[in-house]
C-alpha cells in the first residue's frame, strides 16, 4: 500500500457511497444548475438581456451561468469538507477506523481532501456541459478551466475540512458558513459584476478567492479582459489552506 | 520464542498550552507472545487506551518503542499493521455500508483483492453467526452483533496482533460468550491478543496474564491466579454483599484490582514501576 494506493482506497470508499445513491447524486448535480439557469438565466435574463462586464458585451444569462460555477463550488466542496467532514469524523469515525490500517490518517486526509474536490468539479461539469450545448460557452475554454476550477474545489474543499476541524458540533458550522461562505457568494460576483458594488465593497471583493475563480472563469469562457492577478491570488489562497486545513484535522482527530 | 508485540518503555506526556503537561504512560513495557492473551487493568484514566493507542500508531508516543513482529510501528506503521487488527472503544464501523461490503472495504485498506477480501469476509461473517445479516445495514443491527462486526472487521487482514479496547462494554452475558469462545478460537491459530477491560471476570477468564496500570504504571504483572495468591492468599474472603448478609467466596481478581488501585489512590503517587514478568 503505497501513497498513491492509500489515497486512492479512501477516495474510493467515498465514491462507492456516492455511487450507491449515483441516480440522486446525477439528478441534483444537473437539476441545480438547470433550475437557477430557468430562473436567473431565462427569467431575469430575458428583463436584463446584455450587460457590459469584462470589457465586453454578453447576455446576463452567459454570465450569470459562468458565475454558477463558483456557487456550485462552493456548495459541493465546501458542504461536503464541512458537514459530510464532521460526519465522517465524529460521528461515524471514519477517519479514526481507516488510520489504524496500512492507511496513514495523512492518506485518509488527502484522500478526504481529492473527494470533496471531485464533487465540486463534477458539480461545476455539468454548469460546463449545459453553457457549452447553449452556445453560452467556448468548448475550447471550458477545457482549459477545468484545472482552474479542480484547484478551486481544493480550496473550498480545504476551507470545509479546516471548518470541520474547528467546529465542536455540527450546529456550530452554521457561523463560518452565514459568516464567510455566503456572503463570498453573494458578493463575489456571482450575480452582478462587481462595478456595482461601491468603491471599498470592490476592493474587498477583489482579494476573495471566489472573485479571482470567476475572473479566470469568465475570461475562459466569455472571453472577458483577463487580470493577470487572478490565478496568482487563487494559487496563494490554496496553498496554504491545504496544510492548515490538514494539520488542523489531524489535531482534532489525534486528540 | 520472539513476541508478537512489544512494548519498550513507553512514555506519552499530553502538553498542552492552557495546562500542566500530564503524563498519561509513565513507562510501560510488556511482552505478548503469539497465542497469548494479555490484559490490561486499570481506573478510567489509568493509561490503558493511551497505551493501546500508542500500540497501535495512532498516537506518536513521547518516548518508547512498540514493536508487532519486529517491526517498528512509528517507523514503518504501514508495514506494522498488516499484521494488527484493531477493535477500538468506540464504535467505529462505517455506518454507510452493509455488514458485507464493511468487511470487503475495510479489506481494501489492506491492499486485498476484492475476491479474496470477499471469500475472507464469507468465512468471517460465517464464524461470527453473522451471516443472515449480510445485507443488512450496520443500524439494523443489536449492540452485540455490531461489537463483534467490528471483531470480525479487525480480523479481516487475518493479523498476528490484536488489539480490544474494552470490547465487550454494554454487552449481555450471552454476547459477552459468544465473543469470548470467538476469542478463544482465534488464539489457537497463534494470534496475539492485547485486551482492555473494566470486568475482572472477564480478565481471570481470558487472560493469561494481566497487567495492573495505575496511573500511567505498570504497578504488577502476572498470571490471574499468582497475582490473587501473592495479593490475597489462597484462603475464602468474606464480603458483606448485601446489608447483613455476609458470605464466604474464593478470592478473585477483583480484590486484587481493589487493592492495588484503590491502597495506592490513597498512598499517593508510586515511585516505582514494577513490571514483573
Amino acid at each position: 500500500m503505497n501513497f498513491y494506493r492509500s489515497v486512492w482506497t479512501v477516495w474510493l470508499r467515498h465514491y462507492s457511497v456516492f455511487r450507491k445513491n449515483i441516480v440522486y447524486g446525477m439528478v441534483t448535480t444537473f437539476v441545480e444548475p438547470i433550475l437557477y439557469l430557468g430562473s436567473f438565466g431565462f427569467g431575469l435574463g430575458a428583463v436584463i438581456g446584455n450587460i457590459e462586464a469584462g470589457g465586453e458585451q454578453v447576455s446576463y444569462r452567459a454570465f450569470v451561468l459562468a458565475g454558477l460555477i463558483g456557487q456550485t463550488l462552493l456548495f459541493t466542496s465546501f458542504f461536503d469538507g464541512a458537514y459530510g467532514g464532521f460526519i465522517r469524523m465524529y460521528y461515524q469515525k471514519i477517519f479514526q477506523a481507516i488510520s489504524v490500517t496500512p492507511v496513514t490518517l495523512s492518506e485518509v486526509l488527502w484522500g478526504e481532501l481529492l473527494w470533496c474536490s471531485s464533487r465540486g468539479l463534477l458539480s461545476a461539469s455539468a454548469i460546463l456541459l449545459i453553457g457549452g450545448v447553449l452556445g453560452d460557452f467556448s468548448w475550447w475554454g471550458c477545457l482549459v478551466a477545468l484545472p482552474v476550477i479542480f484547484l478551486a474545489s481544493v480550496l473550498f474543499a480545504a476551507v470545509g475540512m479546516l471548518v470541520a476541524a474547528g467546529s465542536r458540533t455540527i450546529e456550530s458550522i452554521s457561523y463560518p458558513q452565514y459568516l464567510a461562505i455566503f456572503p463570498m457568494f453573494l458578493f463575489c460576483g456571482v450575480y452582478f459584476p462587481l462595478s456595482q458594488l461601491p468603491e471599498w465593497g470592490q476592493h474587498l471583493a477583489t482579494v476573495l478567492p471566489l472573485t479571482a475563480l470567476l475572473s479566470v472563469v469568465r475570461t475562459l469562457l466569455l472571453g472577458f479582459r483577463h487580470e493577470w492577478w487572478a490565478l496568482p491570488l487563487l494559487l496563494a489562497w490554496t496553498i496554504p489552506f491545504i496544510p492548515w486545513a490538514r494539520n488542523a484535522m489531524r489535531r482534532r482527530v489525534v486528540a | 520464542m520472539a513476541s508478537s508485540l512489544s512494548v519498550h518503555d513507553l512514555r506519552k506526556v499530553y502538553r498542552s498550552k492552557r495546562h500542566e503537561p500530564l503524563v498519561a504512560v509513565d513507562g510501560v513495557s510488556f511482552e505478548v507472545g503469539p497465542g497469548e492473551c494479555f490484559g490490561l487493568l486499570g481506573p478510567n484514566g489509568a493509561g490503558k487506551s493511551t497505551t493501546m493507542k500508542c500500540v497501535t500508531g495512532f498516537f506518536e508516543p513521547t518516548e518508547g518503542r512498540v514493536e508487532i513482529e519486529g517491526i517498528d510501528v512509528l517507523r514503518e506503521p504501514k508495514r506494522a499493521r498488516q499484521c494488527l487488527g484493531v477493535c477500538s472503544q468506540d464504535d467505529s464501523l462505517d455506518t454507510d455500508f452493509t455488514v458485507f461490503d464493511q468487511m470487503v472495504q475495510f479489506a481494501s485498506f489492506f491492499g486485498i483483492g476484492r475476491r479474496e477480501a470477499e471469500a475472507r469476509s464469507r468465512e468471517l461473517l460465517e464464524r461470527f453467526h453473522l451471516s443472515d445479516k449480510s445485507g443488512e445495514l450496520v443500524e439494523a443491527l443489536s449492540g452485540g452483533m455490531r461489537r463483534r462486526l467490528q471483531v470480525a472487521r479487525a480480523l479481516v487482514n487475518r493479523p498476528r496482533v490484536l488489539v480490544l479496547d474494552e470490547p465487550t462494554t454494554g454487552l449481555d452475558p450471552e454476547a459477552r460468550r459468544t465473543l469470548w469462545d470467538i476469542l478463544a478460537e482465534q488464539r489457537r491459530s497463534g494470534l496475539a491478543i492485547l485486551l482492555s477491560t473494566h470486568y475482572m471476570e472477564e480478565a481471570e477468564r481470558l487472560c493469561d496474564r494481566v497487567a495492573i496500570i495505575h496511573r500511567g504504571k505498570i504497578i504488577d504483572c502476572d498470571t490471574p491466579e499468582k497475582l490473587i495468591a501473592r495479593e490475597i492468599g489462597r484462603g475464602p474472603v468474606e464480603e458483606e454483599i448485601r446489608p447483613g448478609v455476609k458470605i464466604q467466596r474464593p478470592p478473585n481478581l477483583e480484590d486484587v484490582y481493589l487493592k492495588l488501585t484503590g491502597a495506592r489512590l490513597d498512598a499517593g503517587p508510586v515511585d516505582e514501576g514494577t513490571d514483573r514478568k
